[in-house]
Order: C-alpha cells, then sequence, then structure tokens
C-alpha cells in the first residue's frame, strides 16, 4: 500500500479528499489535523504523498512545506496544497517553497485523484 | 612627612588647594604618643568659628573647598546662605554661627571677595543631603579618643549642636553635631 | 449531496459559525480599539474554513457570502480597514444570515427572503472591505530581513510582524526542543506563558530531523519587554535569542522589496550568505536549512550561523540619556569658557600672534557650539516617542466608556504622529482621560435634548494633536453642554472657594477658571466614569508638572474646548534670563506668554492688590523682588513677563532682561527640597548657580492670594 498523508483541519474536506484518494485503492490515507498533527506523525512513517491546507492554527501550512521539503526524508515527496487560499502571495511562495501542485477550492475530487495518480505514478 | 600631612593629603588634597600653610597651625597630633594604647583615637577635622576650635569626625567630610560664587535663595531657611555649585552639583551653603550663638546675623556672601582669605567651605556627608559650612579656616586632623571626651558644659543656652569637647594637649575642640548644626 | 455528507457539513459548518459568534462577541466586549489580533485571526480562519467547506459541498450562496466576510476580515487582520462598531455590526448581522442560509441548507429549502439579505450584507461587506490606501514602503525591507525568512510567512503572519516592527518592539527568536510525543501540549504551554509579554508572530518548525524523539521550533516574539523578563516566562526546553545581531546592510545594496523572483530559489540566496551550506537540491545526507537559515544543520549538530537581523532598534534607560544630556550641558560651559579665554586673547594688547590665534580658537569654539547643537538635538530626538502612544490607549478606553454610558457619541482622533519627549507623554494619559470622561459625563447631553438644541443626535468628541513649533498643542474638545458660568459660580460658593462679592468682579474666564479649584466638582453624584471624585484640579496639577498650559473654550450650548500647551522636551529647555535687585533668574520660556512694559502710573489696584491691565484682560502684577523679599527701587516702568500655566495667568514685574538661553535644570534635592517657588537651578558659563522659577508653584502660591481666597486679609 502506498501511504498517503492529508492536513485538512476540516474533517468534511478531509472525508471528500479521502474518499477520492481511495478510489485509488492501492492507497492507505492518513489524517492529520493540523500542522502540529503533521509533524508527529511524519517521521512514523514513509509518506509518498502529503496533500496540506494552508491555513492552519498552529503552523501554516507554508511553514510545513518547508519543513517538509528541506528534510532529508521527505525533500524528494510530492506535495499538493489544497487550500481555498486565492492569495496569489501565499499560492507563489508554497510552489516556491517546494510544492508540487497548488490546488484551489472549490474543486472535483476527481482531481485529486488524478494528480495523486500521476505523482505515485499508478 | 609627618602623618598629618600624609592625612590631610589622602583626605582633601586636591590641586587647586593650598596646603601648606594649614601644616603650621595644625596641633601635634603625632608628638605624644598616647597614654592609653588600647583605643585607637578617632580622626577628625579642626577648623575655626569666631576664634574658637571646631571639630567634625573625618568620615562626616566630604571635601574641603575654597568659596567661590553664593547663589542667594530666596525664603529660605535663615541659616542657610545660599546656593553653591560644587562641580555642577548644587548644594546648599550654611552658616553654623548663629546657631552657635558666635554671631547674630547670617553674613552675606556672594563671592570670595565677602569672606576672609583663609575662609573654607567643608562639605559635609549627611543622609539628609550632603551640605556645605561655611568656616573661618581649617586647622588640620586631629586625634582624639572618643573615651576621653567631656560632655558639652550646660551653658544655659541652647548647645544641642554640641556633641562634646575633646582635649588634647592644651587645646580645647568643640565637637559638632552635624545634624543638629545644620538643621 | 449524499445525506451522510450533508450531515457531516452541517455539523462543521454549525460549528464554525459557533466560533464566529463566539468571537465577534468577544471581540465587541473588548471594545473597537486595538484587537487582539489571534482573535482577529481566528475570526479570519472561521470565515475562511467556511468558505472552503461550503464551497466543497457545492453550496454557493454561503460560500459566496462567507467568501465577502472572510475578504473583509482579511483586511482588518492585515490592518487594511480599521475595526469600528459599523463593521462589527455588519459582521454580526452576516453570521446571522448565515445561520439562517445553514438552517435553509439542513432543510433543503431556498428561500427569496433570505438570498435578499445575503444581498444586502454582501454588499455592505464589501464596502467596508475597500479601505484605506495601503501604504507605501515596506518596514520589513527597511530593517532588512532575509527574503528566506519571510518565504515562509502567510501574507498575514508577515503583516502582523510588520506591526510589531513598526511597534518598535523587540523581536526575538525562541528556539524549543521539544519531544515528539508531547510538543504540540509544550508548545501551547509556551505560548500561553508568551502571550502576556508579546505577541508570537510565528512558529517556525526546525527541518533538521532531530534524533528521531523531539522536534525543534523556532518561534519568532515580539515583545516589549526585556530580555530577563522573557526568559524568566521560557519554559524547559526553550531559549531565547535576540533576532537582531547582524547590522542592516548598508543602503547601498538594497534589498528585494519582495520575494525573490521565481527562477531564483530560495537557497540560492542562503548558500550565497553560508558558505558551509549546501544546496538542498543536491544533498541526501543530512544538510538542510530552516526557512530563514535561522539555524543550519550539518552531520546532525545544529550550528548556529549569523542571523539577519530583524529589527535594529535600541531600548535605552531614560536615565542615560539625562547623563549624556548632562554631559552635553557641561560641553557647552567649556565652550563658553573658551570663547572667553579667546576674547581675552583677542582684546590683548600690541603683538599680533595672541590675536590671531585668538580669532582662531573663537572660530573653533563657533564650529564646537554647532556641533554640540547637533548633538543635542540628536539626542533630544532619541527621547521622541509618537502621542499615539497613549492616544491608542484612551481610544480603545473610550469606546468601551461610550458605551457605558449609552450615549450616542463619535469619537474622534487625529495626530497620533506627533511627538513629544517620552517622559511627557507617559504623564499625559491621566490628564487626557480625565478631561475625556469630563466630556463624556458632563459635556455631552442625551440625543433627544441635543435634538431638541437643533444639534444632531450624535455627539462628537475629539481628541487633536498638533506640532505648533517648539510645542504640542493637544485639544479635548465635545460639542455639548458647554460649561455653566451660573452654575459653577454657585457651586464654588457653595463649597467656600470663593465669596459672592468676589465672583462679581470675576470675569467669565476667571469664572471658568475656578473649576480647577481643588474640590471642584459641578456634579454631586460621582458616576462610575469620572473617577472617585477628582476634579479638574488633578489636569491642573498634571500639567504644571510638565510645563503645560491649559486653556478652556466654552459656548454654552455649543460645546466645550480644552486646550493643552506642551513643551516638545523638559530635559532641556528655554528660558528667559531676567534680573531682579541685582540677581539672576531663569524663567521657563514654556511659561512665559510675552513681554510687556508697563509704566508704573499704569498701575491699578483692586482690593489693593496691583492689577495691570493687558489687551483688556485683568491680571494680576506680582513684584518679583516683593515677593523674593529683595530691596526694590522706585522706577518709572516695569518690565512685566506674562506667565501662563494650566489656566492661570499672570504678569510677573522684573527689573531687567537678560537674554535667552537653553539651560538644563537640576533639581534642588536634599536639604533644599521644597523651596517655594524655586524649580531647581542651572548653572551659567562662570560656573555660577542661577535660580530656576517654578512659574507653576509661584503662580499657585500668588493665586492663592489674590482674587479668591484672601479677603479677610486684605
Amino acid at each position: 500500500m502506498r501511504k498517503v498523508l492529508i492536513v485538512e483541519d476540516s474533517g468534511a474536506t478531509r472525508e471528500l479528499l479521502r474518499a477520492a484518494l481511495e478510489t485509488l485503492e492501492v492507497i492507505e490515507v492518513h489524517t492529520a489535523v493540523n500542522g502540529f498533527d503533521a509533524l508527529k506523525v511524519l517521521p512514523r512513517h514513509r509518506f509518498e504523498l502529503i496533500i496540506t491546507d494552508i491555513n492552519m492554527p498552529d503552523i501554516n501550512g507554508l511553514e510545513l512545506i518547508n519543513f517538509v521539503k528541506k528534510n532529508p526524508h521527505y525533500k524528494d515527496t510530492p506535495l499538493f496544497v489544497v487550500t481555498s487560499e486565492g492569495r496569489e502571495q501565499d499560492r507563489d511562495r508554497g510552489l516556491l517553497l517546494g510544492a508540487n501542485e497548488y490546488v484551489v477550492k472549490p474543486f472535483a475530487p476527481e482531481r485529486i485523484s488524478e494528480l495523486a495518480r500521476r505523482y505515485l505514478k499508478l | 612627612m609627618s602623618s598629618f600631612a600624609d592625612l590631610l593629603d589622602r583626605f582633601f588634597y586636591r590641586p587647586d588647594e593650598e596646603v601648606g600653610p594649614y601644616l603650621e597651625l595644625a596641633p601635634q597630633t603625632d608628638r605624644a604618643q598616647d597614654p592609653v594604647p588600647e583605643e585607637e583615637p578617632e580622626e577628625f577635622l579642626a577648623f575655626m568659628l569666631e576664634g574658637e576650635t571646631y571639630a567634625v569626625p573625618i568620615g562626616a567630610v566630604r571635601e574641603i573647598l575654597k568659596i567661590s560664587d553664593v547663589t542667594e535663595i530666596p525664603r529660605s531657611k535663615k541659616n542657610l546662605i545660599g546656593l553653591i555649585n560644587v562641580r555642577g552639583e548644587m548644594l546648599p551653603l550654611y552658616d553654623v554661627k548663629v546657631r552657635l550663638r558666635l554671631a547674630e546675623t547670617i553674613p552675606t556672601v556672594r563671592t570670595s571677595k565677602d569672606v576672609a582669605r583663609s575662609a573654607r567651605v567643608v562639605i559635609l556627608r549627611d543622609p539628609e543631603g550632603d551640605a556645605g559650612v561655611l568656616v573661618d579656616r581649617v586647622d588640620g586632623v586631629v586625634k582624639l579618643q572618643l573615651s576621653r571626651l567631656e560632655e558639652a558644659p550646660q551653658l544655659g543656652i541652647d548647645r544641642n549642636a554640641i556633641a562634646g569637647l575633646g582635649r588634647r594637649d592644651d587645646l580645647l575642640f568643640i565637637l559638632l553635631d552635624v545634624e543638629q548644626a545644620l538643621s | 449531496m449524499a445525506p451522510r455528507a450533508l450531515t457531516d457539513f452541517v455539523a462543521e459548518a454549525t460549528e464554525i459559525l459557533d466560533t464566529l459568534d463566539r468571537e465577534l462577541m468577544a471581540l465587541e466586549e473588548r471594545g473597537s480599539g486595538d484587537p487582539d489580533p489571534d482573535r482577529l485571526n481566528a475570526i479570519f480562519r472561521a470565515s475562511h474554513s467556511l468558505k472552503g467547506l461550503s464551497a466543497m459541498f457545492g453550496l454557493e450562496g454561503l460560500a459566496r457570502l462567507s467568501h465577502r466576510a472572510e475578504d473583509l476580515l482579511d483586511a482588518l487582520r492585515l490592518g487594511k480597514v480599521h475595526l469600528d462598531d459599523t463593521l462589527l455590526e455588519a459582521l454580526s448581522q452576516t453570521v446571522d444570515v448565515l445561520h439562517a442560509m445553514l438552517g435553509e441548507a439542513a432543510r433543503g429549502e431556498d428561500t427569496a427572503d433570505v438570498k435578499e439579505r445575503a444581498e444586502v450584507v454582501s454588499a455592505e461587506l464589501r464596502r467596508l472591505a475597500r479601505g484605506q490606501a495601503v501604504e507605501s514602503g515596506d518596514v520589513l525591507d527597511a530593517i532588512g530581513i532575509d527574503p528566506s525568512v519571510r518565504a515562509v510567512f502567510t501574507e498575514y503572519e508577515e503583516h502582523r510582524l510588520r506591526e510589531n516592527v513598526k511597534k518598535g518592539v523587540g523581536l526575538w527568536k525562541v528556539r524549543a526542543v521539544f519531544g515528539l510525543d508531547d510538543f504540540d501540549t509544550r508548545l501551547t504551554e509556551l505560548n500561553r506563558a508568551l502571550k502576556p509579554l508579546g505577541e508570537v508572530v510565528s512558529t517556525l518548525p526546525s527541518s533538521q530531523p532531530g534524533d528521531d524523539a523531539s522536534i525543534a521550533f523556532d518561534l519568532i516574539f515580539g515583545s516589549g519587554r526585556d530580555r530577563e523578563e522573557i526568559q524568566g516566562a521560557l519554559i524547559e526546553g526553550s531559549s531565547l535569542s535576540p533576532l537582531g545581531r547582524v547590522p542592516v546592510p548598508p543602503p547601498s545594496v538594497p534589498l528585494p522589496t519582495n520575494l525573490p523572483p521565481k527562477k531564483a530559489p530560495v537557497w540560492d540566496d542562503v548558500s550565497v550568505s553560508g558558505p558551509a551550506l549546501t544546496p538542498i537540491s543536491s544533498s541526501g545526507s543530512g544538510i538542510s536549512s530552516s526557512p530563514s537559515g535561522l539555524t543550519r544543520l550539518s552531520g546532525g549538530a545544529p550550528v548556529e550561523t549569523s542571523m539577519r537581523s530583524l529589527t535594529n532598534t535600541v531600548r535605552v534607560d531614560i536615565g542615560r540619556l539625562d547623563g549624556l544630556m548632562n554631559s552635553i550641558g557641561e560641553l557647552l560651559l567649556i565652550r563658553s569658557n573658551i570663547e572667553r579665554l579667546a576674547e581675552a586673547a583677542r582684546q590683548t594688547q600690541g603683538t599680533a600672534l595672541p590675536k590671531l590665534w585668538g580669532q582662531e580658537l573663537q572660530r573653533e569654539a563657533r564650529s564646537l557650539e554647532r556641533r554640540l547643537d547637533e548633538l543635542q538635538k540628536g539626542v533630544l530626538e532619541v527621547r521622541m516617542v509618537p502621542l499615539g502612544q497613549v492616544f491608542d490607549k484612551l481610544a480603545r478606553l473610550m469606546r468601551r466608556l461610550v458605551k457605558e454610558s449609552g450615549k450616542d457619541i463619535a469619537f474622534d482622533v487625529s495626530g497620533g504622529d506627533v511627538e513629544l519627549d517620552k517622559l511627557i507623554v507617559e504623564e499625559l494619559s491621566d490628564p487626557l482621560m480625565h478631561l475625556l470622561r469630563n466630556a463624556l459625563d458632563h459635556g455631552v447631553e442625551q440625543p433627544e435634548q441635543r435634538q431638541a438644541r437643533g444639534k444632531s443626535g450624535r455627539a462628537t468628541i475629539g481628541l487633536v494633536a498638533r506640532q505648533q513649533g517648539n510645542h504640542v498643542i493637544i485639544e479635548v474638545k465635545d460639542d455639548g453642554n458647554g460649561l455653566d458660568e451660573a452654575r459653577i459660580r454657585e457651586v464654588a460658593i457653595e463649597r467656600g472657594l470663593v465669596t459672592r462679592d468676589q465672583t462679581e468682579e470675576m470675569e467669565r474666564r476667571e469664572l471658568l477658571n475656578l473649576v480647577f479649584q481643588p474640590g471642584f466638582s459641578t456634579r454631586r453624584d460621582v458616576s462610575e466614569l469620572s473617577g472617585r471624585g477628582v476634579g479638574l484640579d488633578v489636569v491642573k496639577t498634571n500639567l504644571q508638572r510638565l510645563s503645560g498650559l491649559i486653556d478652556i473654550e466654552s459656548r454654552r450650548a455649543q460645546g466645550t474646548t480644552f486646550t493643552l500647551t506642551l513643551p516638545l522636551t523638559l530635559a532641556i529647555i528655554r528660558a528667559l534670563m531676567v534680573s531682579v535687585s541685582g540677581r539672576t533668574y531663569a524663567i521657563p520660556l514654556n511659561s512665559v506668554l510675552e513681554i510687556v512694559q508697563i509704566r508704573t502710573d499704569a498701575l491699578k489696584t483692586i482690593e489693593k492688590r496691583e492689577v495691570i491691565e493687558v489687551r483688556g484682560q485683568t491680571l494680576p502684577f506680582i513684584r518679583l523682588a516683593r515677593v523674593f523679599g529683595l530691596p526694590e527701587e522706585p522706577r518709572v516702568a516695569h518690565y512685566v513677563v506674562l506667565v501662563g500655566l494650566a489656566q492661570q495667568r499672570l504678569g510677573l514685574a522684573i527689573d531687567d532682561l537678560l537674554g535667552q538661553q537653553d539651560i538644563v535644570t537640576k533639581p534642588l534635592s536634599g536639604r533644599l527640597r521644597g523651596i517655594p517657588g524655586i524649580a531647581g537651578a542651572t548653572e551659567l558659563g562662570d560656573r555660577r548657580a542661577v535660580l530656576v522659577l517654578d512659574v507653576g508653584a509661584l503662580m499657585e502660591e500668588l493665586m492663592r492670594a489674590t482674587p479668591t481666597s484672601t479677603r479677610d486679609s486684605a
């Protein structure tokens, strides 16, 4: 199974994402409800894809991207930002920090599964 | 050099001070050793007020200055001669003669010309604030044994400002109670 | 939507709306001055989450309205618009409509009524979000913040950092290393400890892999407190370092105003400034860089490298500035001594050489004076702080008080950027608060009464500052009742402050000034607002201490204006040197209104007290020589220095004017404390001590003897 981490504080959105990814069958979805939660689970697994929101209460998504992309274990792991953040500056920064995709809500669940398929080379 | 001169240097020497003349006037503090050696004599600064010799503990003396310009302070306490500027610090200059019944009136002093050439300002340390006292002449340092100080005689007038009397050879030193004298 | 998904959605949306409700209410309670940034951000986040959630679940109406709210809240948290009652009102209406929309969504309804309400609040939100123009020039550029630090900041975090820089507080890095198991609770604990001392702008997780059991964070913390205090708040596992070791680069190397262009990846910048760093892309062996280059890791061991300065401010004890000021004062004295020597040399008879030297020396002395003036000005400038520091506090408090008073009042503040000596600014909040409370309590009428007077139902209380020469003018004004002379007269008589006969002779202005008498208060019932019976006399006392003036301008039923005139600084003052019976005195120019010459035969007496008339105003005429018990000589005319402090004015007769001089007043301490009418002493070029008059105390003393309470003795 390929492990994917979803970092998203909205439970409903989290479940939508999970449902979209699970259509790919070989995927094992882990979730974190905020940045801290993510920092806790990241070292415990070997995730092959990370999907994160930007706007979170503890550390922001940009900081998480930076952490992931500068971390030797995760620097090559694909990371998607899924956010309703339309702000251009934040988007640019996310991409600069190494986010591979920047998906703005609302999005069709198929778009996420399609992207996941591409990055995980399924 | 005599130990007195050393002391004078140690405590009071300032480049602009004429230390010399005081030496001759100084009591012979080091001539006769005290017969009771177990008690260390205390040091006092002796000075003249209207022909009488007064003394204050050395520890209470901060410095000795020649008189410079004095600024009159209107509506201040009667025994205040005025304000002096000691290297930027504004200090009061007091008269103690009236308090000690040595004079009738507080002198008007504005410049060094208003006082005798030998007159000095003795700056005394005091918890209420350092203050200068105008004296006619500074004599020097004298060693007196505290146990041998005499009580001030009751002369019927207010002599609260006197802490006691000290004798050294034939000289009488009237010990000033600084706090009282300035009040 | 599947029923299950809908239930999920409604549950979560309700939760978000509850948060919105709660936070908005808390915001309202706090007043609308300077809101807690964390609270604003929480509200913003709630609206943002609701927008995203609604959009995901296809509820366009909800998504649109929460989007509008989000835009406004974003502008608010980024400081582009300011929080006020209108805005709060619009937000709470929005939440009501959102509740209604969510209810409809849950029931599968969609009514025109709710849609219409949504349109209305949506338009209002849009109008409010337009806000003010964003200021140009970025303080973050000015302080030389490393672009790579900024790279991980969201626009919002950047805004908060900017606000902290603007406030001039210190910026710190708190490094925290916590166990992987409990770092979140520890961080919460650390945040809770730091929060009362300042603002945690950002929490940056360090990207080092650590020892598998721990993780490091860098908290960017802005705080006005000193190092010890912050240090004291730290919990185990955290440590403090200033974000300001490296000076700002010279201006010749302009910093990028924004992000580096996309083609230049962040780590290129980092590797330039840190030779030990290997670009991340080519590294597979534990070399990493945290976002800011704050801490770099090499082979698992943390290496602290030079950190770019986030701020270039230093905090200085004002006592040290006073010390500097004194030194400058002494240097100025030495300069005038040199000038005197030069002059003496120039006057030397005969030989030419000393004359030449004298001229040269004089030139040098002049240029020394110029430099010293600059130095003095520089030191003075360091002491200056904007009045906004106290205005903001006052505005916050006023909003709360206005709300409690139940009156309809607009509070206008302007001139917060005017700068004054820090010591003065700190002393101003009490008197200003008092005047404002007074305006609110006694000045402003109830709306009905205002309308009956033909005024708008909404009253205005203003707090306005402006600089005028060497002074700062602060006005506290209201458009309310105005002061009632008749009532003031009655109260003053009732309180035994004046006799009825005395009031007969008083002009309107004098009558108004009675409100500054201790024990005067026109209202018996001491309201909670105006404090425990403390009167305007406190305001007067405070102002006197600051060498300030206070004037009242009041029209019945139209309003009252209190005008405060304050010196820019107290450290060094300009004084008028005067001579009285051969003595020299310094009168602080702050208190001098003007100087006139009066012929002795133009003097009049009222109740055996001498008065003069200056432009129609009758003022007490006081001979300083007489007050000080100095010998007087008969003269045909007098120089009269008209002095004023707080609300009082009088004429001081002196013999001669000697000119003006900048002086540093040394207080008379110890045994000399409390000499009436003397504020201190200053030294002139010849080392002579000159007394500085305490105009406030003198006036206090002399006014007591004129016209109010000395009937019996006269």
